[in-house]
């Protein structure tokens, strides 16, 4: 239950409190918190302790888009808290249910707002439109003896103090100068007095307003220290921390199969960032977009029934918004033009949560990206990761010309580590990638993104080249390979405990779902690898461009939108 | 070449490690074995030092104890550019000395409660070791909150940090290993994220770094 402290708003910090690259720790009802302030501004709330082995993340690292955990180096987004990276799983997308509790914020009169269950308006502040905020004065005394002493406050001539049921206080002098009070309930025993002055100072007058009231309100805090030393102390509040969420703890209940589009998106910009490229920045038409990592992508619902898969090409913290790139393709079955002719600001989208397939590790020594047109969507979504936490790259971005290069304004970060290929021919392609490639070395990655010929081509010189399977990453477009589904077999789902037949001219991901079976998919032609499922015993016919040859040949996954079992049964990891 | 006579899990040794690193000074040191062999109250540890403390420092013959003095002392004379003890400014000097010796207290009573709490010194009134360090972190809150606000970043006034800030912090921030909470001293907190970022800043266990401070577009520091 919670109680009417709980529902209102608390001043937790001043706002200056709050500067860039740091973690100001806070405490409301027991609860405490950790809060920091993003480069864009957004102040986040959340509860002091990382999710993995409960450090409090109030010592951890505010690098201005993400909040780093000291203990092992977890990663949480601005504004969603989300995990998007674990270092001991470097080459692993956390799941997207690893998201720290986040609490209601409001910035406003100089004070940074909180309230565990708060809702509704802020209080009430008229006749303080322009404010000082005083500094912050714990005492370590129960709320309602300081709210108590704070009645007889007097800081200038003709003092008279209201105090509302609320238990905010006013002191308005005969001058007309007033300071309003609202005591932070940190704890049982432990009050934070906020005050603001009614007037905006500047200045020297400013640092003797707060040098008076400091002094004045230490002599108060003494006075109420002193009472409730002599009263027997309460017991410290113990606010619970849900292990587990309901929903998470819970068997999840029988879903209709189908690709979801959960989130409803408004187009809020569309502008033309390259020849015959658009970038949209879509928006949430009401709470926080889920937490997405480098390489993710989105199914986009397109108003003429298509469903189209694109890249997120957001930097770490940018989290008010997804941002895709859409290239109007000339053989387009209808989506991309769509996009390009139809599709206007203003426009409400459905898509999908992110997908992320496409895993950017960052325990690399150096990182190769090779992108080629469209392509480097999900590769420049990487590149600004490991930017902003100053990590070695390169980036090699194979462009028909100059005005084909989208994206530039973001890609200015990079700096030197950004080089812009024009209008190569295939052969010259290929001997500038046999450059660039020269040196496969220990420790280092490379991710390709870019049309299939591009791609296998790029493919082939790493592997002669020396680079191992497990150094490229790289992810297509989309599949262009005939798929073959003449055939009949079994599947036994090991988990589920179910023996099902895939006939002829159906996907195992088909029969999954018209068995209650819920499955995720995003591209459904074998290039995204959402629907990927682990196999335990069979031989299968991978009908796949996402596992690498190795993957394949070791037979341990199977892509259920496409591939199939070579032998008479396939025993899945479901 | 200077020999410091370290342990490592002290503070006041912490202390000249840092500015030694601040300052790029090459040392040697001594492991002295503080818990549980008590070796800095050996006999032949008492010949370097009859008050049998930590740290010490030889240097070229110079035998001088106490963190603070040494501190002084270093500055002095390894500090080219004269930044961590400048000598010219009386003020200067007297606000130096006074929170060093502020310092002294913070160790009598934080340091105090973490050897409580992490070494077994089950002597130490451990009440009163941590109501002596929240005093003192009232005044320095409440100094630094100040000293913000006048667009100083330092115990000290100056554009530059000084063997002060040096003598203050390891005790600060080591204080939750005595159950001191910093969380109602936003100011030394933010101070404590100043100082990690000083070029040449060293850890200690129990000390983490801070990540790169803000700079705006223009590459300056806000």
């Amino acid at each position: 239950m919670a109680t009417d402290l709980q529902n209102t708003w608390h001043p937790i910090a001043a706002s200056t409190d709050l500067v860039k690259r740091h973690v100001y720790q806070a405490q409301l009802l027991g609860r405490e918190y950790a809060v920091w302030r993003a480069d864009d501004g957004y102040v986040n709330i959340w509860e002091n302790r990382c999710l993995h082995r409960g450090v409090r993340l109030s010592i951890g690292i505010n690098d201005g888009r993400e909040l780093k955990c000291q203990y092992h180096g977890w990663r949480y987004a601005n504004r969603t808290a989300g995990c998007t990276y674990i270092p001991a799983h470097p080459a692993d997308a956390p799941a997207r249910t690893i998201c720290n509790n986040t609490y209601p914020v409001a910035e406003a009169s100089g004070l940074v707002w909180c309230g565990e269950h708060a809702t509704g308006d802020l209080p009430d502040m008229s006749g303080f439109e322009s404010v000082t905020a005083l500094r912050g004065l714990p005492v370590n005394a129960p709320r309602d003896m300081v709210i108590e002493a704070l009645g007889a406050y007097a800081f200038a001539d003709g003092c008279s103090a209201q105090t509302d049921e609320h238990g905010v206080v006013t002191v308005t002098a005969a001058d007309g100068q007033a300071v309003r009070f609202f005591v932070q309930p940190s704890d049982s025993n432990l009050s934070v007095i906020r005050g603001v002055l009614n007037q905006a100072l500047d200045g020297a007058e400013r640092i003797a307003a707060l040098r008076h009231h400091n002094f004045l309100l230490d002599v108060l805090r003494s006075q109420v220290e002193a009472r409730a030393a002599e009263l027997e102390t309460p017991e410290p509040m113990t606010p619970p921390i849900a292990k587990v969420s309901a929903d998470l703890a819970e068997i999840p209940p029988e879903q209709e199969g189908g690709r979801t589009a959960e989130l409803r998106v408004q187009v809020v910009d569309k502008t033309v960032t390259a020849e015959g490229i658009v970038s949209l920045r879509l928006e949430a038409i009401k709470g926080q977009l889920p937490t997405f990592q480098p390489g993710a992508h989105i199914d986009v619902h397109l108003q003429n029934g298509m469903v189209r898969q694109y890249s997120l090409t957001n930097g770490p913290g940018e989290t008010d918004h997804y941002t895709i790139g859409v290239k109007r393709e000339p053989d387009s079955r209808g989506g991309s033009v769509a996009i390009h002719d139809s599709l206007a600001v203003g426009d409400v989208l459905a898509v999908s949560a992110p997908h992320n397939n496409f895993p950017l590790r960052r325990d690399a020594l150096h990182t190769v990206f090779v992108a080629g047109g469209i392509g480097v969507t999900p590769l420049l979504a990487m590149a600004r990761a490991l930017n902003s936490q100053g990590l070695s790259f390169e980036f090699h971005y194979f462009v028909q010309s100059h005005a084909h290069a989208a994206f530039r304004r973001e890609m200015g970060e990079f700096g030197d580590a950004l080089t812009l290929h024009k209008g190569l021919s295939p052969e010259d392609t290929g001997a500038k990638l046999r450059d660039i490639l020269a040196s496969p070395g220990h420790a280092r990655h490379l991710y390709i993104c870019g049309p299939g010929p591009m791609l296998e081509a790029t493919r082939g010189i790493a592997a002669d080249l020396g680079w191992s399977d497990e150094a490229v990453h790289f992810e297509y477009f989309k599949n262009t390979k005939e798929v073959d589904d003449t055939n009949s077999f079994q599947i036994e789902l090991a988990r589920s405990a179910l023996s099902l037949n895939v006939p002829a001219g159906k996907t195992i991901l088909e029969v999954l779902r018209e068995n209650g079976i819920n499955m995720e998919s995003s591209c459904e032609q074998g290039a995204c690898g959402t629907c990927r499922v682990g196999v335990i015993e069979g031989e299968v016919i991978h009908q796949d461009v996402y596992l690498n040859d190795a993957e394949k040949s070791a037979g341990k996954s199977i892509m259920t939108c496409v591939s199939r079992a070579a032998s008479d049964r396939l025993i899945l990891d479901i | 070449m200077i020999k410091l006579y370290d342990y490592e899990l002290s503070g006041n040794c912490y202390k000249l490690r840092l500015l030694m690193s601040f300052l790029g000074l090459e040392y040697q040191t001594e492991a002295i074995d503080f818990y549980p062999g008590n070796q800095h109250k050996s006999d032949a540890f008492r010949r370097i030092n009859p008050l049998g403390q930590l740290p010490v420092i030889d240097d070229d013959g110079l035998v001088l104890r106490d963190a603070q003095a040494i501190l002084i002392y270093l500055a002095s004379k390894y500090d080219p550019n004269g930044k961590w003890y400048p000598r010219d400014d009386a003020a200067l000097l007297g606000q130096m000395a006074q929170w060093m010796a502020f310092a002294d207290g913070i160790t009598a009573t934080s340091s105090a409660a973490r050897l409580h709490d992490g070494l077994f010194y089950s002597s130490i009134d451990i009440d009163a070791a941590r109501a002596g360090a929240h005093r003192l972190f009232r005044i320095l809150d409440e100094h630094l909150f100040f000293a913000e606000e006048a667009g100083q970043d330092w115990i000290c006034p100056g554009d530059h940090p000084t063997v002060a800030d040096i003598a203050c912090f390891p005790y600060v921030i080591l204080s939750e290993e005595g159950g001191i909470s910093r969380m109602t001293y936003p100011a030394i907190r933010r101070w404590c994220d100043r100082f990690k970022r000083i070029p040449g800043f060293i850890v200690m266990s129990g000390v983490f770094p801070a990540g790169p401070g803000f700079t705006d577009a223009a590459g300056v520091a806000a």
